[in-house]
């Protein structure tokens, strides 16, 4: 939908919300639906979320090949659907691998690096093949799952990632930390380990829910380091996570998924009722900061995909569409 | 038509989301009414039909039809394009077959006509029937007595600028194709056009494209919808109902783009073409919601089928 589409800005959906549990969303024809929803909502590109064994069919390069025929076979599929590309995939080095029979990975571990790499290319190559140009990462465990991070630690996930993005650049795909809020990142030190990588190598996903939970404003982090974004996700906060509840162990089933004590919902749809995020003024800030290439929008979870979609679909066609256009056409 | 476009497409405006005491209609607040138009506009439709019972939350909740439009416009869409008019039919005082009833039918819409007059509407449909088993046995004199009904009504509407234009549900008194035939053969053109429900007719064993294409000229729009099921033995004279109750099928309506389908969209966008038709195709997928169903969804579904394979045909 040519509403949608804002000079070097693309506009892509996220699949995870459809995909609450393992069991679910697994079948041919869920795919082709929620695909279907994304294009006609205006999203060009559709976002992956990296997962594992027989239950994953989008998960990775081999489960594609297994479901489709090949990572072609997927594109065409894709197609069909009218979505021209994967615009990106997330991929959590924690994730074991059933394909590859590897168990969590770490940045932290000098001798999971290499695998580490190995797997970012993996993952690129297929990307590539799929239209697609970043590559996300979880750049470090949870806050509450590893020691506060020291110079040394910093220098070692920044030596890791610098070597994985070189394995993904020469795929022509670019490697971007996404820092979540519940990460051992959050707060002060992402510029630190950002000024520790190579700019030619490694980029940061700016996810404004992630960060509006963590207490950080994405304005801030835009004017701060604009030139290092190389990826945005649009997802809404409905909370911010003021208790500090990240720093819990395993805080991902606790706080993340079961919503920490207050049992919340953390994120929506952009424009979602009682969002927190600023989603017009994080738009120009965005243009201002000369930002190129996709804008994933997501809702995480939601309890009603589809319509989550369409609403979003709504905003970015009516509202942020158009400020992107008026700047471009401000900026001749 | 307000641009070169040759079809323009309508949502038929049924809907069902989850709210938090169970599910609620786009009806319940200005929140939830917002909520379904942001849907229907980001899926790329052009405007929405409704159903004539709203006009009592249009008054109550928004000052009238035309107040009511205005915030359809501030959504981005055009405007109400139909609105159906589900009658109460009752063979006591509202059976177009019985003549006895037929003042209180033409008082009816005296009155509905003047209440939606502060509004440009194209069409306001009817079912033209009671239900089947209410008008069983169909004569030729019940299928006369109901065209005669109908054109006087259409006279109405039409004095209002709107045409009257009938719907042959699978389960109304006048859905089979000889019937259907009979009806048209004593209506005025000018005053009783044909709306034509993919889905409906299809369900009641007939080809929709054929009866378009015999019936094009007095054709005033569409129901673009789907079904898997044809109805069988006594699917179309079950009481006390058919729609939702039938004991052969639980979920009778599905999105067009539905896998199974029976309705041969392609060969129906092909006729409209070949026949020059102009103006609004409505989607509909009343009861999405059954049997796990999802109204976003669907409704999503069907306008990509209208974007990415009908369009392609005509447009």
């Amino acid at each position: 939908m040519t509403g949608t589409q804002s000079g070097s800005i693309r506009w892509a959906y996220a699949i995870n919300q459809w995909k609450p549990q393992f069991d679910d969303f697994v079948r041919r024809e869920q795919h082709e639906r929620a695909l279907k929803t994304m294009s006609i909502a205006g999203f060009e590109g559709v976002e992956l979320t990296y997962g594992t064994g027989r239950w994953e069919p989008l998960g990775n390069p081999q489960q594609l090949a297994a479901n489709f025929g090949s990572v072609a076979g997927f594109r065409e599929f894709l197609r069909g659907c009218a979505i021209d590309a994967v615009s990106s995939w997330y991929w959590d080095p924690a994730e074991r691998s059933m394909e590859h029979l590897t168990g969590p990975l770490s940045p932290l571990v000098e001798a999971d690096v290499p695998e580490i790499v190995a797997k970012a290319g993996w993952l690129a190559g297929a990307l590539a093949e799929l239209g697609g140009s970043v590559l996300l990462v979880r750049p470090v465990p949870g806050a509450g799952d590893v020691e506060p991070l020291d110079d040394d630690a910093l220098d070692r996930v920044a030596a890791c990632w610098d070597a994985a993005g070189r394995a993904t650049a020469e795929h022509g795909i670019r490697l971007a930390l996404h820092v979540d809020f519940l990460s051992a990142l959050r707060r002060d030190h992402v510029p630190a380990l950002l000024d520790r990588t190579d700019p030619a190598l490694v980029g940061l996903a700016l996810d404004t829910g992630e960060l509006t939970a963590g207490g950080i404003d994405p304005l801030a982090v835009i004017e701060r380091m604009g030139d290092r974004i190389w990826h945005v996700q649009f997802k809404d906060a409905l909370a911010v996570d003021d208790a500090e509840e990240y720093l819990k162990p395993h805080a991902h089933w606790t706080v993340r998924v079961r919503g920490g004590a207050r049992e919340v919902r953390w994120f929506a749809e952009p424009g979602a009722e009682g969002g927190l995020v600023d989603f017009p003024a994080v738009t120009r800030a965005l243009a201002g900061a000369g930002y190129s290439g996709w804008i994933v929008v997501e809702s995480d979870q939601s309890p009603h995909p589809a319509a989550s979609a369409l609403l979003a679909g709504y905003l970015v066609q009516r509202e942020l569409g158009p400020i992107l256009l008026d700047q471009r056409k401000a900026a001749v | 038509m307000s641009d070169d476009r040759a079809i323009k497409w309508s949502y038929m405006d049924h809907w069902r989301s989850n709210g938090p005491s169970g599910p609620v209609d786009q009806w319940h607040s200005h929140k939830t009414m917002s909520a379904f138009l942001k849907q229907i506009k980001a899926t790329g439709f052009d405007a929405i039909d409704t159903f004539d019972f709203r006009i009592w939350q249009m008054y109550g909740d928004y000052g009238g039809p035309a107040k009511y439009q205005e915030m359809v416009r501030d959504h981005g869409l055009e405007r109400i394009v139909n609105t159906f008019h589900a009658a109460d039919y009752d063979v006591r005082n509202y059976a177009p077959h019985l003549p006895e009833t037929h003042e209180n039918i033409l008082e009816d819409f005296r009155v509905t006509m003047g209440r939606w007059s502060e509004i440009e509407l194209d069409n306001i449909i009817v079912m033209p029937a009671t239900l089947y088993y209410d008008m069983e046995p169909i004569t030729e004199d019940k299928l006369k007595y109901s065209a005669e009904c109908w054109n006087k009504v259409g006279e109405i509407t039409a004095g209002f600028g709107v045409k009257l234009t009938c719907h042959h549900e699978f389960f109304c008194g006048i859905q089979s194709e000889p019937d259907i035939e009979t009806f048209y053969s004593y209506t005025d053109p000018r005053y009783v056009s044909l709306f034509v429900d993919t889905a409906q007719h299809c369900i009641a064993g007939l080809d929709p494209v054929a009866l378009y294409d015999r019936h094009a000229h007095r054709v005033s729009g569409f129901h673009f919808k789907d079904t898997r099921n044809v109805a069988t033995g006594d699917d179309h004279r079950h009481r006390p109902d058919s729609e939702i109750m039938a004991p052969t099928t639980g979920k009778w309506f599905y999105e067009m783009g539905t896998p199974q389908g029976l309705v041969d969209f392609e060969a129906m966008m092909t006729a409209v073409r070949d026949n020059g038709y102009r103006g609004w195709i409505s989607v509909e997928h009343d009861k999405a919601n059954k049997e796990g169903g999802d109204y976003s969804e669907s409704t999503a579904v069907s306008r990509w089928y209208a974007k990415n394979v009908l369009e392609e045909i005509y447009r």
